[in-house]
Order: structure tokens, then C-alpha cells, then sequence
């Protein structure tokens, strides 16, 4: 028992009992269950696994406030319907978008914000971290920090066109199987089925492997990969439209399937859609970071950060974690997206599940 | 029972048809090469006589739709003809592996089925609680992660830090099975964290979904105990769902085995696949592809079947 220890305890339980006290049934349920918690794991692990705990709470509250703070400045800078919406976001969706925020950032501004060039090589391999690398030096003497920061440009910017390629290819395809129906809408169904019964990495395993791993065959192979979904979705929510009446007067008009289905569908089903584009960059990103760890995906020396986690691995081995950081930013913007995309389907669906 | 069989064998018809399908993709994507399998195996310094002779030896003067049925003949039968790089059978090069494959799955998915069908349905009883939410936001990481992040992660905790399982999972030498266990315990337990999140999403999804229509409400109003609603009412119908997650999870195995193969170097088919692709070895592509593909293809199938079987409106017609 430290005085640390002592303090731990004394200040989950006065959390507790004030919240109890307040009657935030929830609050004293997570602060409570975390201290019978901690009493087991403090008696496992000792004082070191307290502190963990500890610093990670830390790490979440700082979290929590940044995601607050950030909400805060969304609701001030917009106008104000959207501002109310904003409102009703929970602070998951907040942290989401002030993620996705801060990633944009980093890709746009990457030659600025990077203190180094992606490819260029400035100290010995596996080099250490000190004022001039704040992460240490890659496999062949990069500094991993510009490196990372360039990934944000590189890996973020492929997955996006990729999934606009696919977006674009499902979605228009989807819309005019709605329109059109018969045989062009079987067709392109069954293709839609035939796609998406092989596995997506074997997929685009076998065709980077026909065709060579460039820029321009990985959107590709990617956007055919995934258009299957999209265009299911918008064949789904396109369907039902099509029958509305405003649809048959518009046909009777004589308008063409071009206005009927820029005019008349796309503006009605831009909701879903959006939440899908959320979800399906989640998928693509994911694959082509799976592709580029596996060595198939974009190529050195451009920097990437499935590569990066695949060319640094040895490092783990002594209980280094750089290698895990382009994996975690890999996660962490996968889990912002799907946050936001959480909370867009909520509000969409209008779903108050109580 | 009539409508239900003749559902089963047009499912099973429909399955095998996209299997036709696949396999005449897989074929003839490879076809679309500039060159061909003999010059490959020959090397360019092969005279055009050695070349065309190999040509005719391996069948490939034919033309294509008929190669394309001896190709598939031959695999129907396991015969995936021979590696374009070490010039082996390629049933040898990854016949092994496969088995090691379906063995590092089958224990990922003897861990993950239970654990996350009832974690799954405790946490959609308890939806909206505290244990949800964190539930939530757990499985939501685990699955926004890449497989190579969560198996590198746990190299570092239980291989680097403390030093309690391999973590490169070799299986050279005879090994015992409890060893054989521990040595593929932290490739199993990648596995095992993604697709219990996954399961867990869609068995919370399924159950909260049944438990919101109309008859468990009317079985609760009329005073039925709750356990006796989950046991009576709501698992009868809980299972079509339940049975197709775990299905369609078990493919998912199939696409993050491939990761988790290459990460912890395991001798397995996925693994034999990415080098393949690497070398450009395209028979061993094209028997690796149709593998797994036809393995996808089944557990959808059996998703499919399984949902028609445990219906009990289709089982019990009026």
C-alpha cells in the first residue's frame, strides 16, 4: 500500500458515492464496477497495473473533453439546423469526426507538416528517437514521423479513390437497374452475386496477381471488388422509389433515365447512401492496407503504412511498438468513421431503440 | 416437408452454379496474361522447340473452353496440376497446408461460436446498459482494426513482454496436441478477437430484433416469466439468424486467415497464396483461389440451408 494506491481507491470511491448521489445511475455503475475492477487487477498486477489503468482513464477523459470541446466548436461555426443536429451527436460521433478532422489535415498538409521527405534517407537504420526523429528511423534510416504523416496522404487518399470508384460504379449502376428493370437488372444482379461470393482479399489477390500491383489496377480491382455492395444498396433503396407516383408522372412527361434518376431518385436516397460511403471506405481501407502489408499494395518508397507495420515488424520482437503506430492509425480512423457512421444511420433511421 | 427440399436443392443448385461460375473466372482471368505457362516454367532462354514441346505436353496447343474442362475435371478430383516455379504437384504444395489451415479456423472457431453467441445475447438482454456500450465500443475497435494489428499486438504482450507463447507459429518437428494448441495459440486468438466481434454485433442485432416483435410482447403481456419467453418463444425462432452468423463468420475466417498466416509465419494455405501471388506461381494461385472460394461459397450455402432447416414456419406449413 503507497500513497498512490491509497489515493487510487479514495478517489473511484468519492467518485462513486457522488454519483450514486446525484443520481447518474450510469456514472456510478461504470466508476463503481471499474473499482471492484481495480481491486482485482490491483492485487494481480500490483501498483504498475493500477497505474495502467489509470493513464488510460487519463487518456480516455482527455478524449471525452477533446470530443466535447470539438462539438462545442462544430455547433458554433455552422448554421444553425445543422447545429441542432449537432447537438443530439454523441460524444463517440464527435471524437469520430474530430479524428477524421485531424487526418484530413495531416494528408493535406503533409510536405508542410512533415519535418522530413518521405523518401529521404537521414540517419542509420533503426536509428533511435531523439529531437531531430520524434519516432526513430524506419528499416533503411527514414524518419517513421514524416513517414507516418505522409502515409495519411498516401494510404488515406488510394482507399478514398478507391471507394469513390466503386461508390461511382455501384451507385450509377444500381440506378439504372431500378430504372431500366429486366434483363440489364437480372444481369447486373447476378453479377453483383457472382462478385461477392469470393472473398475480397482472394479476389484481389488473384487479380493484382495477374495484372501487376500499380496505383491505377489496385482502384480498380478494389472499386469492382466492393461496387457489389453499393450497388445492392441503391438498387434496394432505388427500388422503392421507382414506383412512387411523382416517378410515373415524370416518365409520363417523357423525361429521360438520365433526369429521372439524377433529378428524381438520387436527391431522395443521399442518406444511406452517405452513411454506405462511411462504412464502405472503412472496408476498402482495410483491404488495401491488408494488400499493402502483404507487400502488393502501393509501392516503396512512397510511404505507406501497412508497408510500414510489414518492413518495421522486427522491431516487436524487442518490445518496441513503432511498428504498431501506422497499424493503430489504421484503426483509429477505421473506428472514427464507423463512430460517425453510428450515429448518421441513428438519425436517419429515425430508430430511438429505448 | 416437400416445399423445404425443394427450397434445400435450389439453394444447393444455385450454390453450385456460382461455384461454376467462380472457377470459370479464376481459369480464365489468367488467361488474359501476355504469355504463356510454358515459356514461364522454361525461362526466356528456352529455344521455341523445348517451348512448343512443353506447349504440347501440358496441354496448352488446346484451345481454351477445352483446357478449361480438363482443368476443372482434374481439380473436381484434387488435381490442381503442377507449381509453374519448383515444377511440383501443387496438391503437395498446399494439400499440407490446407489441413493446417482448416485446423488453425476450426480452433479459432470452437473458441469464438460460444463465447460470442453468449456474450452476444447476454449483451442484447442487457441492451442500453453500461456492459453495452463498452461492449459496443470494444467490438467496434476490434473490428475497425487490421487483423496484422491486433496479432502483432498480442505478439507483444504474450510473446515480447511475457514470454508465454511463440510468437512465430512453426510446426516443423512431431508435435503433441496439446502443443500444437499452445503453439498456435496467439494466431487462434487473433482470429478468435475478430470474428468474436463481428458475431457478437450480429447475434445482439438478430436477438433484439426478435425480441421487439409483436408475439414475445404479447407472450410477455400475457404474464409468461422472462426466461421462459427467451426459452420458449424467442430461441425457437433465434436460431435461423444465430445459425447464419456463425456461417457467415466462419467465411470471414476465411479472408482474415490469410493476414493472420503472414503474421505469424503459420505453414498454411493462405500464406502459400501470398507467396504464390508474389512469384506469379498462377497454378498454385488459381488451385489456392478455388479453394478458398469454394470454401466461402459453402458456408454461405450452409448459412442458407441452415436458415430454411431451423425456420419453423417453413417446417411446420399450415
Amino acid at each position: 500500500m503507497n500513497e498512490f494506491v491509497i489515493a487510487y481507491f479514495a478517489a473511484l470511491i468519492i467518485a462513486s458515492c457522488l454519483a450514486a448521489y446525484f443520481k447518474y445511475t450510469r456514472a456510478f455503475m461504470l466508476v463503481f464496477s471499474l473499482t471492484l475492477v481495480s481491486i482485482i487487477v490491483g492485487i494481480i498486477g500490483g501498483t504498475s497495473a493500477l497505474w495502467t489503468i489509470t493513464i488510460f482513464a487519463g487518456l480516455l477523459a482527455l478524449a471525452a473533453a477533446l470530443s466535447y470541446a470539438f462539438r462545442e466548436f462544430l455547433i458554433q461555426i455552422s448554421r444553425p439546423g445543422l447545429a441542432k443536429e449537432l447537438r443530439t451527436a454523441p460524444l463517440t460521433a464527435a471524437f469520430g469526426m474530430f479524428i477524421i478532422f485531424t487526418y484530413a489535415i495531416a494528408g493535406v498538409f503533409a510536405p508542410w507538416i512533415a519535418p522530413h521527405g518521405q523518401a529521404e534517407v537521414i540517419a542509420g537504420a533503426f536509428a533511435p528517437a531523439d529531437a531531430n526523429m520524434l519516432l526513430g528511423a524506419d528499416q533503411l534510416g527514414r524518419d517513421m514521423f514524416s513517414r507516418l504523416i505522409y502515409g495519411a496522404r498516401n494510404s488515406v487518399g488510394l482507399a478514398l479513390v478507391a471507394t469513390i470508384g466503386a461508390f461511382a460504379l455501384g451507385a450509377v449502376s444500381g440506378l439504372f437497374a431500378a430504372v431500366k428493370g429486366g434483363w440489364f437488372d437480372q444481369a447486373m444482379g447476378r453479377s453483383a452475386d457472382i462478385i461477392m461470393s469470393v472473398p475480397s482479399l482472394i479476389f484481389a489477390l488473384l487479380m493484382l496477381s495477374i495484372f501487376g500491383t500499380n496505383l491505377s489496377i489496385i482502384v480498380i480491382v478494389v472499386a469492382i471488388i466492393y461496387s457489389p455492395r453499393v450497388f445492392r444498396l441503391t438498387r434496394a433503396v432505388a427500388g422503392n422509389i421507382v414506383v412512387m407516383d411523382y416517378i410515373e408522372a415524370a416518365k409520363l412527361r417523357g423525361e429521360g433515365d438520365w433526369y429521372l434518376i439524377r433529378k428524381e431518385i438520387l436527391p431522395n436516397c443521399t442518406a444511406p447512401l452517405i452513411a454506405e460511403f462511411g462504412l464502405e471506405f472503412c472496408f476498402v481501407f482495410l483491404l488495401i492496407a491488408g494488400l499493402s502489408f502483404l507487400g502488393l499494395g502501393i509501392q516503396p518508397p512512397t510511404a505507406d503504412w501497412g508497408s510500414m507495420v510489414r518492413e518495421n515488424a522486427t522491431l516487436i520482437s524487442f518490445g518496441d511498438i513503432t511498428p504498431l503506430i501506422p497499424a493503430a492509425a489504421i484503426a483509429l480512423l477505421t473506428v472514427a468513421i464507423n463512430f460517425v457512421v453510428d450515429w448518421m444511420l441513428f438519425r436517419s433511421s429515425g430508430l430511438k431503440e429505448q | 416437408m416437400g416445399d423445404v427440399l425443394k427450397l434445400i436443392l435450389k439453394r444447393l443448385g444455385y450454390g453450385l452454379l456460382t461455384l461454376l461460375v467462380v472457377s470459370i473466372l479464376i481459369f480464365f482471368a489468367v488467361e488474359l496474361l501476355p504469355g504463356d505457362t510454358a515459356q514461364a516454367i522454361l525461362g526466356q532462354a528456352a529455344t521455341p522447340e523445348t517451348v512448343a514441346a512443353l506447349r504440347t505436353q501440358l496441354g496448352l496447343d488446346q484451345p481454351a473452353p477445352i483446357r478449361y474442362l480438363s482443368w476443372l475435371s482434374h481439380a473436381v478430383v484434387g488435381d490442381f496440376g503442377v507449381s509453374a516455379v519448383s515444377g511440383t504437384p501443387v496438391v503437395q504444395v498446399i494439400g499440407g497446408r490446407f489441413i493446417n489451415t482448416l485446423f488453425l479456423a476450426s480452433y479459432a472457431a470452437v473458441i469464438a461460436v460460444p463465447l460470442a453467441i453468449i456474450l452476444g445475447v447476454i449483451v442484447a438482454l442487457l441492451r442500453n446498459s453500461v456492459f453495452d456500450r463498452v461492449a459496443n465500443v470494444l467490438t467496434l475497435t476490434s473490428i475497425s482494426s487490421p487483423e496484422f494489428f491486433l496479432g502483432y499486438i498480442l505478439i507483444l504482450f504474450f510473446a515480447v513482454n511475457i514470454p508465454a507463447f511463440p510468437a512465430i507459429a512453426s510446426l516443423s518437428g512431431s508435435l503433441s496436441f496439446p502443443e500444437l494448441l499452445h503453439r498456435t495459440f496467439l494466431p487462434a486468438l487473433t482470429l478468435v478477437l475478430v470474428v468474436t466481434a463481428h458475431m457478437m454485433r450480429m447475434t445482439r442485432a438478430a436477438i433484439i430484433n426478435l425480441l421487439a416483435s409483436p408475439y414475445i410482447e404479447m407472450a410477455r403481456l400475457k404474464g409468461v416469466p422472462p426466461w421462459k419467453v427467451i426459452v420458449k418463444h424467442a430461441l425457437p425462432n433465434a436460431w435461423a439468424p444465430i445459425i447464419n452468423v456463425v456461417a457467415l463468420n466462419l467465411a470471414y475466417l476465411i479472408t482474415g486467415v490469410v493476414l493472420v498466416e503472414v503474421v505469424f509465419v503459420y505453414p498454411g494455405i493462405g500464406q502459400a497464396l501470398v507467396d504464390a501471388v508474389s512469384k506469379r506461381d498462377f497454378p498454385v494461385v488459381q488451385a489456392a483461389s478455388l479453394i478458398f472460394a469454394a470454401t466461402f461459397i459453402l458456408l454461405n450455402l450452409t448459412a442458407d440451408v441452415g436458415a430454411i432447416l431451423t425456420n419453423p414456419r417453413l417446417r411446420h406449413p399450415k
